[in-house]
């Protein structure tokens, strides 16, 4: 069975700087993969490199069994069906919410306003913003805006989300909010790689977990042996440093 | 150490306890800055006070301002020259944004010949000096190249095309730092939601980097205004004249430079407006990102 996402052999430089050394990877349709690993590991490279916000050295990324590294994809086309939800929201600052989250509906899909709009209306609701909809991004806690950023995403109706560190840059109290919506999309089967610092959510959420060190794979595996009984000193000693406040 | 104030204490002066050290020199310090701010204030005086004697009032009354030289300007020195000088001034700020935007992004193409192409444009146009570009454009062109300017709604479309020329070249740097402003993040959740590079610039890149670029862009407007009196050395027609050559051409008729001084507080009624606006935009947008 192919995979929703394959990585084979992914490999970035960055001039003489060698930030993925050879990845294999794969996420399987419906699954939750998540990423940890201490920064500067690679993590979000990787991640940037399956939707080509980074263009990979060497190696191949298979969406659905189809190289996207290949010349002649249409990368537009390729990324409709990736959603990426950023550190820093990147919501577009000079848009209302709803036109934040109607944008791409209208430009990319081709949707009419009012389509866009109810489907926006409903995204909102579900991510418990409904009442923020006229609201600019400037008027938002962090958490509110990431938790649109996801809306706006889905509302390409994607089939993987990509996630990078997207609560890194949240206030302690709002991570809360935007992981019980991260739990909800994978509750309902989307496939989704995850970048998170968040061992709780990769813990209890992921049903496969990855531990990257130094540009590579270092161990990967279900979380309850990742986290139980991890087997590589590298995986224990980051896993103790990050768990032990 | 110096003895600071016990805030319980009663005042120094009327409890008779002792000053406070730090009062005494603070004391001398603000006596000494009077005394210099109303020394400053008498220098100004005398220097009003000497032009006033030196000057030949009566003379300057009627060389510059004699009202009676002022009444036969109008209506022309508005409905002509005024009108003039915003239909330049409109017509080169409408080009040079269109040129300014197109050499803005031609520089952060991608295509080295692109960028090239837009640094060989930007650089000779703010490297020469505008009236020479006026002049090369009004007079040269027309001959070198048998290309003739048309009248333009009541101007001398030369006299556009050489300004819009220059302005493009200084608005093209401007409006590339306002699209450098724009946040990389913007350009990657606009491409990740699979929006063109097109739909991209029109909708993410453009309107933030306008609304950043709006008090510089307004600045650009005003010096237009200004440059326009450069026009003047190109040959018009009484119906294209502009407040600076409709001015200076009334002022050698009569030996007067009356209509100068007309002319000069047209431009200042509308350029000191504009400049306020600047200001006021520049302060709404200064603090917020």
């Amino acid at each position: 069975m192919t995979a929703a996402i394959e990585l084979v052999g992914l490999e970035k430089s960055f001039g003489d700087n060698r930030v993925l050394r050879g990845i294999d990877l794969r996420v399987e349709a419906g699954q939750v993969v998540c990423i940890i690993g201490a920064s500067g590991s690679g993590k979000s490279t990787l991640l940037r490199c399956v939707n080509r916000l980074e263009e990979p050295t060497a190696g191949a990324v298979l969406i659905d069994g189809v190289d996207i590294t290949h010349p002649d994809t249409d990368l537009e086309l390729v990324r409709r069906r990736i959603g990426m939800v950023f550190q820093h929201f990147n919501l577009f600052p000079h848009l209302s919410v709803r036109r934040n989250v109607n944008l791409a509906q209208r430009k990319v899909l081709g949707r009419s306003e009012a389509e866009a709009s109810a489907i926006t209306e409903d995204l909102l609701a579900k991510v418990g913003l409904s009442e923020k909809v006229d609201a600019r991004p400037a008027d938002l806690s962090g958490g509110q805006q990431q938790r649109v950023a996801i809306a706006r995403s889905l509302a390409m109706q994607p089939e993987m989300m990509l996630f990078d560190e997207a609560t890194s840059a949240l206030d302690p109290e709002l991570v809360g909010d935007v992981l019980g919506v991260m739990r909800d999309l994978a509750a309902e089967g989307m496939t989704m790689l995850v970048v998170t610092h968040e061992m709780g959510f990769a813990r209890q959420v992921a049903d496969h977990v990855v531990f990257m060190d130094q540009g590579v794979i270092c161990e990967e595996g279900p979380p309850a042996q990742l986290f139980g009984d991890p087997r590589q000193t590298r995986t224990r000693q980051f896993l103790e440093r990050v768990l032990e406040h | 150490m110096t003895v600071t104030a016990d805030p319980g204490a009663p005042e120094p002066a009327l409890g008779g306890a002792p000053v406070p050290e730090l009062y005494v020199s603070g004391r001398r310090k603000r006596r000494a800055e009077r005394v210099r701010r109303w020394l400053s204030y008498l220098a100004g005086a005398v220097v009003i006070v000497l032009v006033g004697f030196a000057v030949d009032w009566d003379r300057v009354g009627r060389k510059y301002f004699s009202w009676e030289r002022i009444t036969p300007l109008f209506p022309e020195i508005i409905t002509i020259a005024a009108k003039n000088t915003a239909i330049y001034t409109a017509g080169a700020f409408v080009g040079g944004v269109v040129l300014g935007v197109s050499a803005a992004l031609l520089r952060l193409s991608s295509v080295r010949a692109y960028r090239w192409a837009a640094k060989v444009y930007i650089e000779i146009f703010r490297g020469l000096p505008a009236l020479l570009t006026i002049i090369m454009v009004g007079f040269i062109t027309p001959i070198a190249l048998g290309i003739k300017f048309p009248r333009v709604a009541s101007v001398n479309s030369a006299g556009i095309v050489a300004l819009a020329l220059v302005a493009g070249a200084y608005l093209a740097e401007t409006i590339r730092a306002g699209i450098q402003a724009v946040p990389v993040g913007q350009v990657e959740a606009a491409r990740s939601l699979g929006l063109s590079r097109a739909a991209t610039l029109r909708h993410v890149i453009m309107p933030q980097a306008f609304r950043v670029v709006i008090p510089p862009l307004t600045n650009e407007f005003v010096l237009l205004i200004k440059d326009t009196s450069l026009l003047s050395v190109l040959g018009m027609a009484i119906s294209e004249k502009d407040l600076t050559r409709f001015g200076r051409d009334a002022a050698n008729q009569g030996y007067n430079a009356t209509p100068l001084v007309a002319a000069g507080i047209m431009y200042l009624v509308i350029t000191i407006p504009l400049t306020q606006l600047v200001a006021y935009l520049e302060k709404r947008n200064g603090p917020t990102r």
